[in-house]
């Protein structure tokens, strides 16, 4: 009998898991405090100051907490929503192609990149 | 036996892209794969705000004002809906695919990652640590 | 004891030497507490109307030989009992297969699918064995080993996990639940050699990579195997076989 190709599933469901925990574990707590609590005023005011901000995620460290969240609320994320993406167009019957699967993986690259190319500007 | 003679006309019913309609079950599967796309919402909220921190302060309270308008709290607000329900089927199929321990323990064990991670940015942000 | 209430059966009927396309007809039928699907469609078929077509054979939920859609959901019909529905009941041949007549579904697909992954003991040493003078030994297992895979191995061949998967529906290569659920059982029988043979099967995209959790399979699943967690588990180790295949020539 013939073999099936191998597929390269296996890392774009890598990705897909990593950034599925990362929605899970790390996405909740942060939406909680500066898309929630902050904005409605419950924290402090100046938790979320400028100059704060700028040493926890682009200075102590070497910024390495700024790369941290960049992968773990971004990057991660990004490659698991487009991956249920993906295969969700198929669900519909709306892509079952190449193209989709091309789309949505590049897409998840680029943003990925912007957001870690930001991250290094900031860096300065 | 000549193919032209079988009484054989196997019927099927084509499957309609409205297929997930049919079944709570299937509806469940939608939603739970939908509960990517208020995520990208938030995952496009992020990459704005690395992008205003690195313009500089007037850009980053820009950022603040947006990310309080009452449109993008309550896009932000359905996304923490669904980071939670995202969670709650995650962290059930992780010990059925990985079955290190009992379940139970498992799914414990990964709520209290949820729990440590926001108790913790909110001990860092109001100011505690 | 006496039969005297009645339940509605909405049958869906095609005899592929007259009809374009399947129709609906309905039965009265009566029944007590111990009446299954299977026995309400024994009795239309002696009682009402002898041209209805439908499988069956043990009656105990071991053949899998009866399986049919219940308002919906595939069922065993031996297991289905009338008093668990409130209303009407339809019937329909399990989707995702063709009709071949009735309830009666073309199983074909499946049981290539089933083939595919080679599901029994592949022992390598089984070609020398021919020779009179080794003699075949037996294989031990130990209760832990045989804990392993004894989940993953009462599957009845059913097909209910296969109506139940949108996947197998959209794309009819899928393997499918029950032929991964299979391969895994095999690959973790300490028995078994054959591993390497089946992952090339599962490696690829109608392999475990078909699968997105939708995860239905394992709630119509008569013997309650979780071929869901079977095939994810599949999915880890094609994903190991991955890695191990990027440092292999
Ligand atoms: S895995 Fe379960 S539902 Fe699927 S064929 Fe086997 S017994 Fe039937
Ligand atoms: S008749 Fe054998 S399983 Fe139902």
């Amino acid at each position: 009998m013939n073999q099936p190709k191998r597929s390269d599933e296996p890392i774009w469901w890598a990705l897909f898991s990593a950034g599925g925990v990362c929605f899970a574990v790390v996405i909740p707590g942060l939406l909680l405090t500066i898309a929630l609590l902050y904005p409605l005023g419950v924290l402090p005011e100046n938790a979320l100051n400028y100059q704060q901000v700028q040493q926890w995620l682009l200075q102590d460290w070497w910024g390495l907490a700024g790369l941290a969240l960049a992968g773990a609320a971004i990057c991660l994320p990004l490659f698991h929503a487009m991956h249920r993406i993906h295969h969700g167009l198929h669900d519909l019957k709306l892509s079952s192609g190449l193209l989709g699967k091309i789309l949505c993986y590049s897409s998840a690259s680029l943003f990925s990149a912007l957001a870690l190319y930001f991250w290094w500007q900031g860096l300065g | 036996m000549s193919e032209q003679h079988s009484p054989r006309r196997p019927y099927l019913a084509p499957l309609t892209a409205s297929w997930w309609l049919k079944h709570r079950y299937y509806r469940f599967y939608m939603l739970r794969e939908a509960t990517v796309l208020p995520l990208l919402f938030f995952c496009g909220c992020l990459i704005a705000g690395f992008y205003s921190l690195q313009q500089g302060e007037q850009s980053w309270l820009n950022w603040l004002s947006f990310m309080a308008q009452p449109w993008v709290m309550a896009l932000n607000a359905l996304t923490f809906a669904a980071s939670l329900f995202h969670a709650k089927t995650f962290f059930e199929l992780f010990p059925r695919v990985m079955p290190l321990l009992p379940a139970p323990l498992m799914i414990a064990g990964q709520w209290l990652g949820t729990i440590a991670v926001a108790a913790l940015l909110l001990l860092l942000l109001g100011g505690v640590l | 004891m006496e039969k005297t209430v009645e339940k509605t059966l909405v049958i869906q009927r095609y005899n592929p030497e007259q009809d374009q396309r399947p129709s609906q007809q309905r039965y009265q039928v009566p029944f007590d507490n111990s009446t299954s699907v299977l026995d309400a469609l024994l009795y239309i078929q002696q009682s009402l109307d002898p041209s209805l077509a439908f499988r069956w054979s043990c009656r105990m939920a071991i053949c899998g030989s009866c399986s049919v859609m219940v308002n919906g959901i595939p069922k065993l019909g031996c297991k289905t009992f009338l008093r668990e529905y409130s209303g009407d009941l339809l019937l329909e041949p399990l989707a995702h297969f063709a009709t071949e007549k009735d309830l009666v579904s073309d199983m074909t697909l499946f049981l290539q699918h089933l083939q595919a992954v080679k599901p029994y003991l592949i022992r390598q040493e089984q070609s020398a064995a021919t020779t009179p003078a080794t003699k075949p030994q037996p294989h031990k297992q130990t209760p832990k080993q045989l804990a392993k895979y004894r989940k993953f191995s009462s599957c009845i061949n059913c097909g209910l996990c296969y109506a139940a998967c949108p996947q197998f529906g959209l794309n009819p290569e899928f393997l499918g639940p029950a032929a991964l659920t299979l391969a895994q059982r095999y690959n973790l029988d300490n028995r078994d050699q054959g591993k390497a043979e089946r992952m090339p099967q599962l490696n690829g995209k109608n392999g475990v990579w078909g699968c997105t959790f939708v995860g239905f399979c394992s709630d119509v699943c008569p013997k309650h195997l979780d071929p869901a967690a079977a095939v994810n588990q599949g999915k880890v180790a094609s994903a190991t076989d991955f890695v191990i295949g990027l440092f292999k020539p």
